[in-house]
């Protein structure tokens, strides 16, 4: 073969293991900033997730619900723990928070319209309250941040549910990043900022420097809500177990977790795909952790974190949480396409900017009716999985109707490989 | 004038009494306050509350619109995301006093732990002592007045805002992203209106004023230490042993 030839055969599109596209383009942003890459989305990584499990169906030990003329109850209610009100939603599935920064305001405004045609709860995410978000939703979550951006005692007023946020799976330990080009005027004045200035929040609540400080400002947001809210904890998936434990000493009604895979409008590159535990194997040891302490039924979990269709609101729910919260999920229904440069405000498709002409690009009306109709739809999924295993109502789902595919989602849930009554690790009441 | 002693009441139970006195009566006494947590949380009513003695954590927190005086010292994060009226602390506050506060008037007659007036949004602080270090970290709004001497970090990474301060070390004790500024006439004449309402003996003339750094980026510590191997070289000369006491690091 002559050498001409052979240059045909040269290894041009061949990737050499770690050496791939994504670390090539991260050595070269270092080599020329020297230092981190802050960008938006979230975890670029693999991580286990709840694919790796089914659900069994019904069949001769138990009875199937017919898909089409039966009725199966979605309904929840979270955080009856202490809260005379507790929150009640029509279908297991809220939305993230996701703050007015982050997202556009019609981003906002279609989301909290959303809830609205489902009878859902929006979290408000940081930076404050949005006035028409807190118009058009159907349930208002405020989040309590460390930055307290836009907070004061009017927000626990408007508030159905309270999070007091510890940390959140992109970055946990960081807290809030808005970059500069992201910080309109109207942003500026909510969040009491200069324009054009990047911003990075801190991690620690000033009122509540650790855990026995919080179970005397649970009390104090007892005292304001006049008991009647329920007020949840919302932590990034790590010492899952240990966390959960103090939560509860804290005095919370509920608490969301938020696994690993979590989205965000810009965080350090770092610690979306470094730090956390991923939202399946979170779950679990939360499950676990309430169990433990024989509070299952008091404590709710919300679980975020990657859930996507009814299948993963199906396993959640097996698994033990009460609730689903998803972010990416309902922007991709307004049209994103997780393209990654959240950070960089420049969204064509008007969901992640704070640029007039962007923003023209979100039909507020079409983009809540989208949002609903996949929160409908996943409702429906996970009702029809469900109806399938033999449930007359979505939260009748559990662990025993599951079996998990490969040895790693086997050892890290405790639930048996499918084909085996086995379970490679620590079992999760399977025989025990 | 109402009186409630606090010897057997629960924190739970003593904000709803303290609510109902006032409605009677716009002046109310606390006695035998045994540094309860969150006293007066939320009050929403106008009136006077003299706390008799010292008090726990959150004292005031939330307060909207009432005048609490603590004739004693208060725990940590006292008038945390205080609202609207005035808290004043006759002796010394723990730390994070004032931390996210939106609006009224803090007092304290004494010294204030560390990180006072932490992320406030507006209002006023005033301390007649010292202050302890991150006095103002993250704010982004009103007015904190320290008379005394300050700690490290002072007005870290400030957004808005400003503090006064007439601590002539304190340039050495600066946090990132702000500097030192003149004060404006209008401001002596805010502050002189200030002490002259609370009695403190102070003049306006003497202080200076904090402020952020409005453009640029903020820098922070994360991008420290630089990399520095002239230095390092310079410090170790041809004992590496040095490294072990970390001299390079300091």
């Amino acid at each position: 073969m002559s050498n001409e030839n052979l240059k045909n055969f040269e290894p041009k599109d061949i990737q050499r293991g770690i050496w791939n596209q994504e670390t090539v383009s991260e050595i070269e942003y270092k080599a020329r900033y020297g230092k981190h890459r802050i960008r938006g989305c979230g975890a670029t990584r693999y991580m286990p997730t709840f694919d790796d499990i089914m659900i069994l169906p019904s069949q001769l030990s138990r009875m199937s619900i017919d898909t089409y003329r039966e009725p199966c109850e979605t309904r929840v209610v979270l955080g009856k723990r202490f809260a005379t009100k507790p929150l009640v939603i029509e279908t297991p599935v809220m939305i993230a928070g996701m703050s007015y920064g982050a997202l556009s305001k019609e981003a906002k405004i279609a989301l909290a319209k959303a809830t609205a045609l489902t009878g859902t709860v929006i979290s408000n995410g940081e930076g404050g309250l949005l006035p028409e978000e807190r118009d058009y939703s159907y349930r208002q979550s405020i989040q309590v941040l460390p930055s307290r951006f836009g907070f004061s005692k009017r927000n626990i007023e408007a508030a159905d549910m309270l999070e007091f946020l510890v940390g959140i799976g992109a970055k946990p330990g960081l807290s809030g990043h808005l970059m500069g080009n992201k910080i309109s005027e109207e942003i500026a004045k909510l969040r009491q900022l200069p324009t054009g200035i990047d911003l990075h929040s801190h991690p620690r609540h000033g009122d509540a420097f650790g855990a026995d400080d919080m179970v005397v400002k649970m009390e104090q947001l007892r005292s304001l809500t006049k008991g009647e809210v329920p007020i949840f904890i919302k932590i990034a998936a790590g010492r899952v177990k240990e966390d959960v434990k103090i939560a509860v000493k804290i005095g919370v009604d509920g608490i969301i977790i938020d696994g690993a895979q979590g989205g965000t409008g810009a965080a350090p590159v770092m610690a979306s795909n470094h730090l956390g535990i991923p939202t399946m194997p979170a779950l679990v040891q939360a499950v676990k952790a309430l169990e433990e302490m024989g509070l299952k039924d008091d404590v709710s979990i919300i679980v975020s974190g990657g859930i996507k269709d009814g299948a993963d609101i199906a396993k959640a729910l097996a698994i033990g949480a009460n609730a689903v919260a998803i972010g990416t999920g309902a922007m991709v229904a307004m049209g994103c396409k997780v393209c990654l440069k959240c950070h960089n405000g420049v969204c064509g498709f008007g969901i992640g900017t704070q640029d007039p002409d962007y923003r023209k690009k979100l039909d507020i009306d079409e983009a809540a009716e989208r949002v609903a109709n996949y929160i409908r739809a996943i409702t429906n999924e996970a009702v029809l999985l469900a109806k399938a295993a033999g449930k007359s109502r979505l939260k009748n789902l559990e662990r025993e109707d599951l079996r998990t595919l490969t040895l790693e989602a086997c050892a890290m849930t405790g639930i048996p490989l499918v084909g085996s009554d086995y379970v490679f690790g620590q079992r999760f009441g399977f025989g025990e | 004038m109402e009186y409630l002693d606090a010897l057997k009441i629960k924190s739970t139970q003593i904000n709803n009494m303290i609510e109902e006195k006032l409605i009677k009566d716009k002046e109310l006494i606390i006695q035998n306050p045994h540094s309860m947590h969150n006293i007066a949380t939320g009050l929403a009513i106008d009136g006077k509350v003299t706390i008799k003695g010292s008090t726990g954590f959150y004292t005031g927190g939330f307060l909207e619109g009432a005048s609490v005086i603590v004739e004693g010292n208060a725990g940590w994060y006292a008038g945390d995301n205080m609202m609207d009226g005035e808290l004043i602390i006759t002796k010394n506050a723990g730390c994070n006093a004032g931390t996210y506060l939106y609006g009224g008037t803090i007092v304290i007659r004494g010294s204030a732990g560390s990180r006072v007036g932490y992320g406030m949004k507006g209002g006023t602080i005033i301390v007649c002592g010292s202050a302890g270090r991150w006095a103002g970290q993250m704010t982004l709004g009103g007015k904190l007045i320290l008379l005394g001497k300050v700690g490290k970090q002072l007005g870290e990474s400030m957004y808005k805002g400003v503090i006064y301060i007439q601590d002539e070390e304190a340039k050495n004790n600066l946090g990132g992203n702000v500097f030192i500024d003149k004060i404006t006439p209008t401001e002596v004449d805010e502050l002189n209106t200030l002490f002259k309402k609370y009695d403190i003996d102070a003049k306006g003339e003497n202080f200076v004023a904090i402020r952020p750094m409005t453009t640029g980026r903020h820098t922070y510590v994360l991008f420290n230490p630089d990399l520095t191997p002239e230095k390092a070289r310079k410090e170790l000369g041809k004992n590496p042993k040095k490294l072990e006491k970390g001299v390079a690091y300091e």
